[in-house]
C-alpha cells in the first residue's frame, strides 16, 4: 500500500522539493551577506538610545532588494498551507473519484481505510515538513531584520516590528505546522465530500481563507488575557497623535518602551488618576514650540496600554498550533470514517 | 446449486431515483454468467454493490456466502473490473503489476507478467497512453492476477471497438480456462456475451426476466409460425414470450419444456440474441402485444 501511495505522491513531492530548493538557494545566497551586515551594524551590542539609530541605519542599508525577499519569504510561508490544501489535499481522493480509479484500488485485497490512512500519513507528513522547513529557512534568513525592526521605531519593515505582527506571526515558529496540517486535511475532506477536484479546490480555498482571517482577528487575541500598563509620554514617543478643534486630542502608541515587540491591543491617553482624557488642559493648547507632549506629560497625562507581553509568544504559538492540529485530526478522522464506509 | 451472488429485494436509491429496486436473483457458482439488460436495468449498480463499493439502500445480498467484501481476506476473493476499465494514467504497465503484487497477498506474478508479454504490452508504457482495448486488458490482468474465486466484470467491452471486443472476450476465455473461477459479466448487448457465457440472466428494470443455462434456454424456447390464431388457445405448458401477427400468419416465441406437437406450427430454433430481445421488449412493453405483469415473472 505504501508503495502505491508513495508512487502516486512522487510528482508532487518532486515539485515541492524543487520549489523548496529554489527558495533555499535564494535565501542561502543572500542570507550570509545580510547576517554579516547585521553583525557589522552593531545592533546586537547596542545599549539604550543607540539601538534605535543603529537599527534604523541597518534597515535603511538593507532596504530595496532585501525588502522584496523579506516579503516574498513571508508570502511563501503563509501561502504554502493553502497551496498544499489545494494541490495535494483536494485532489488526493477527488482525483480517484473523477478518474474512476477508486474502483480499481478499493477492490484490491487491502481495505480502503488503510489506503486512506497511508495517503493521509505520507502527504500529510510531507505537507507539514515542507511548510515548517520553509518557515525555518525563512526565519533564519529574516532574523536580523526582525531584531533590528523591533528596536527601530517606525521602520521600513512594519511586519518585523513585533513577532505578533499579523503576517509575521503566521510565518514563524510552529504555527505553520498547524496551518499545513489543517489546510491539507481540509482539502482532503472537501475532495471526499464533493468528489470533484475543481469544486473541492474552490471550497478549500474559501474555507481556509475564512479561517485564516478569523483566527488572527477574533481568536488569537483572546487566547490569553491581555495585560495593562501605563507608559509616560517620553521624549521618543512612537505613535500617532491627533489634535482636533477645541483642544480635543487622541494619542496611540505602536510600541511599549518597556517591552519592545509586545503585542499592543489598544492605547489611549489617561490622566494622573487613570481616567481617559480627550481634551487637553488649556495650557497645552497651542504650545510655543508646536509640541504639546511635554506639556501633557507635565500635567500627568500618560498612555494606558493594553498589550500581550512578549513572553506570551510561545504559549500563543503552542495554543494556536494545538487548535489547528485538533481541527486537522477531526477532519482526518471524519475522512477515515467516511471513506471506510461503502459509498451511499 | 450454490450461488456466488444471491440477492433478496435488493434496492439502491440515489436521492429520489431508484437505480435498482426489489432485485432478487441468484448467480450460480462455476459458470460464466452473462448479465444482460438494457441501459438503466441496474446491472452496474448491482455489480458495484456485489464488489463492496456501494451500500445498498434496501434488501440483502450475499457474495460467496458472506456480505460483500470489506476485509482484506474477503476482498482477495473477489476480482472486479469496473466499467471503462479504470487504471492510473500516470503509472506504467509494469507499475500496475507492482501495484497488484503489493496490494494482493495471493498475487500471481508469473501469470500477470506472462499475460502482459503475450498481449504485447510494453511494460514501460504509461497506462494513460494505452488504447481502450489495452487498458481493459491491463485491468483484467489485475483482476485475475489476484486469484479471486469470483470475477466480476462490469460492461468490460462496452467502450471497445468490435475487433477489440472479440479479442478481449477470447483472451478472457483463455485466461479463465484453467482456473476454478466463477465469472459474472454484464453487457447491454447479447452479441457480446453469446460467445463466452454458459449461463444467462436477463435483467430489465431491476427484475430478472429469464435466467438459466444457455443450452437449456435454447432448448426450451421455440419460434412457432403458423396460420393466424389467438395465443390464448395454446396448451397450458406453452408460455408466450412474444407474439406478432400479420393478416394470415402468427409468429410466437414460446417457452416450454415439452415438445411442440401441434402440426399447424412450423417450429424453428431461435438465437440467443433474438430471445433476449424478445424478453427485453416484453418487459418494456414495446412488443406488439402487451403481456400481463403476472406473466413476466418467468425463469429463475
Amino acid at each position: 500500500m505504501m508503495w502505491l501511495t508513495w508512487r502516486q505522491f512522487r510528482p508532487q513531492a518532486i515539485t515541492a522539493l524543487t520549489a523548496l530548493a529554489a527558495l533555499a538557494i535564494l535565501f542561502g545566497a543572500t542570507g550570509p551577506h545580510l547576517a554579516s551586515m547585521y553583525a557589522s551594524s552593531g545592533v546586537a551590542s547596542c545599549q539604550g538610545g543607540a539601538c534605535a539609530a543603529r537599527s534604523g541605519n541597518f534597515l535603511l542599508a538593507v532596504s530595496g532588494g532585501y525588502t522584496v525577499v523579506f516579503m516574498l519569504g513571508i508570502a511563501c510561508v503563509i501561502l504554502a498551507p493553502a497551496v498544499i490544501g489545494v494541490f495535494w489535499g483536494a485532489p488526493l481522493v477527488a482525483r480517484e473519484f473523477e478518474t474512476g480509479t477508486f474502483r480499481l484500488v478499493w477492490t484490491q485485497s487491502s481495505t480502503r481505510a488503510r489506503w486512506l490512512a497511508g495517503k493521509l500519513a505520507v502527504a500529510g507528513a510531507a505537507a507539514i515538513a515542507v511548510t515548517e522547513g520553509l518557515s525555518l529557512l525563512y526565519g533564519w534568513w529574516a532574523a536580523p531584520i526582525g531584531q533590528a525592526a523591533r528596536l527601530a521605531p517606525g521602520s521600513n519593515f512594519p511586519l518585523g516590528m513585533s513577532p505578533f505582527s499579523l503576517l509575521a506571526f503566521d510565518a514563524h515558529g510552529i504555527v505553520p505546522i498547524g496551518y499545513a496540517a489543517f489546510g491539507f486535511t481540509l482539502g482532503v475532506t472537501a475532495g471526499v465530500m464533493i468528489r470533484r477536484t475543481v469544486p473541492a479546490i474552490a471550497v478549500t480555498l474559501v474555507i481556509f481563507a475564512a479561517v485564516q482571517v478569523a483566527v488572527p482577528l477574533a481568536i488569537r487575541p483572546n487566547l490569553f488575557p491581555a495585560e495593562h500598563a501605563t507608559q509616560s509620554l517620553a521624549a521618543n514617543f512612537s505613535g500617532q497623535q491627533q489634535v482636533g478643534g477645541r483642544g480635543t486630542f487622541s494619542l496611540t502608541v505602536d510600541r511599549l518602551d518597556s517591552q519592545p515587540g509586545a503585542w499592543i491591543y489598544s492605547s489611549r491617553a489617561v490622566n494622573a488618576a487613570g481616567q481617559p482624557v480627550s481634551v487637553m488642559p488649556a495650557a497645552c493648547v497651542n504650545p510655543a514650540n508646536g509640541d504639546s507632549l511635554p506639556c501633557l506629560a507635565s500635567h500627568g497625562i500618560a498612555l494606558a496600554v493594553t498589550y500581550q507581553p512578549t513572553s506570551r509568544y510561545w504559549p500563543i504559538q503552542w495554543t494556536e498550533t494545538g487548535i489547528y492540529l485538533a481541527l486537522a485530526a477531526l477532519l482526518a478522522g471524519f475522512c477515515y470514517w467516511r471513506v471506510g464506509r461503502r459509498l451511499p | 446449486m450454490t450461488a456466488v451472488i444471491e440477492t433478496e429485494g435488493l434496492g439502491k436509491r440515489y436521492r429520489r431515483l431508484w437505480a435498482l429496486s426489489e432485485c432478487t436473483l441468484s448467480v450460480p457458482a462455476g459458470h460464466v454468467v452473462g448479465l444482460v439488460g438494457p441501459n438503466g436495468a441496474g446491472k452496474s449498480t448491482l455489480l458495484n454493490i456485489a464488489a463492496g463499493l456501494l451500500a445498498p439502500t434496501t434488501g440483502a445480498i450475499q457474495v460467496l456466502g458472506a456480505p460483500p467484501p470489506a476485509r482484506p481476506a474477503e476482498l482477495a476473493k473477489v476480482g472486479f473490473l469496473a466499467q471503462d476499465a479504470p487504471v492510473y494514467a500516470g503509472l506504467t504497465v509494469a507499475e500496475h503489476l507492482t501495484l497488484g503484487a503489493r496490494l494482493n497477498p495471493g498475487w500471481d506474478a508469473e501469470f500477470a507478467r506472462g499475460r502482459i508479454d503475450w498481449l504485447g504490452l510494453d511494460p514501460g508504457q504509461k497506462a494513460g497512453q494505452l488504447s481502450g482495448g489495452q487498458r481493459a486488458q491491463l485491468a483484467l490482468t489485475l483482476a485475475i492476477g489476484k486469484r479471486p474465486d469470483l470475477l466480476i466484470l462490469d460492461e468490460p467491452v462496452a467502450s471497445l471497438d468490435p475487433l477489440a471486443r472479440r479479442e478481449f472476450l477470447e483472451d478472457l476465455m483463455e485466461a479463465i480456462a484453467e482456473r476454478e473461477l466463477s465469472v459474472v459479466l454484464s453487457s447491454h448487448l447479447m452479441a457480446d456475451l453469446e460467445r463466452v457465457c454458459d449461463y444467462l440472466i436477463v435483467l430489465v428494470g431491476s427484475r430478472v426476466r429469464v435466467a438459466g443455462p444457455v443450452d437449456e434456454l435454447l432448448a426450451t424456447h421455440h419460434l412457432l409460425t403458423g396460420p393466424r390464431r389467438d395465443p390464448a388457445t395454446l396448451p397450458a405448458g406453452q408460455q408466450v414470450i412474444s407474439a406478432s401477427h400479420t393478416d394470415r400468419q402468427t409468429t410466437l416465441l414460446v417457452r416450454t419444456s415439452e415438445p411442440v406437437l401441434d402440426p399447424a406450427w412450423a417450429v424453428s430454433e431461435i438465437g440467443l440474441e433474438d430471445m433476449v430481445l424478445a424478453y427485453m421488449r416484453q418487459a418494456t412493453g414495446g412488443g406488439r402485444r402487451r403481456v400481463p405483469a403476472s406473466q413476466l415473472e418467468v425463469g429463475k
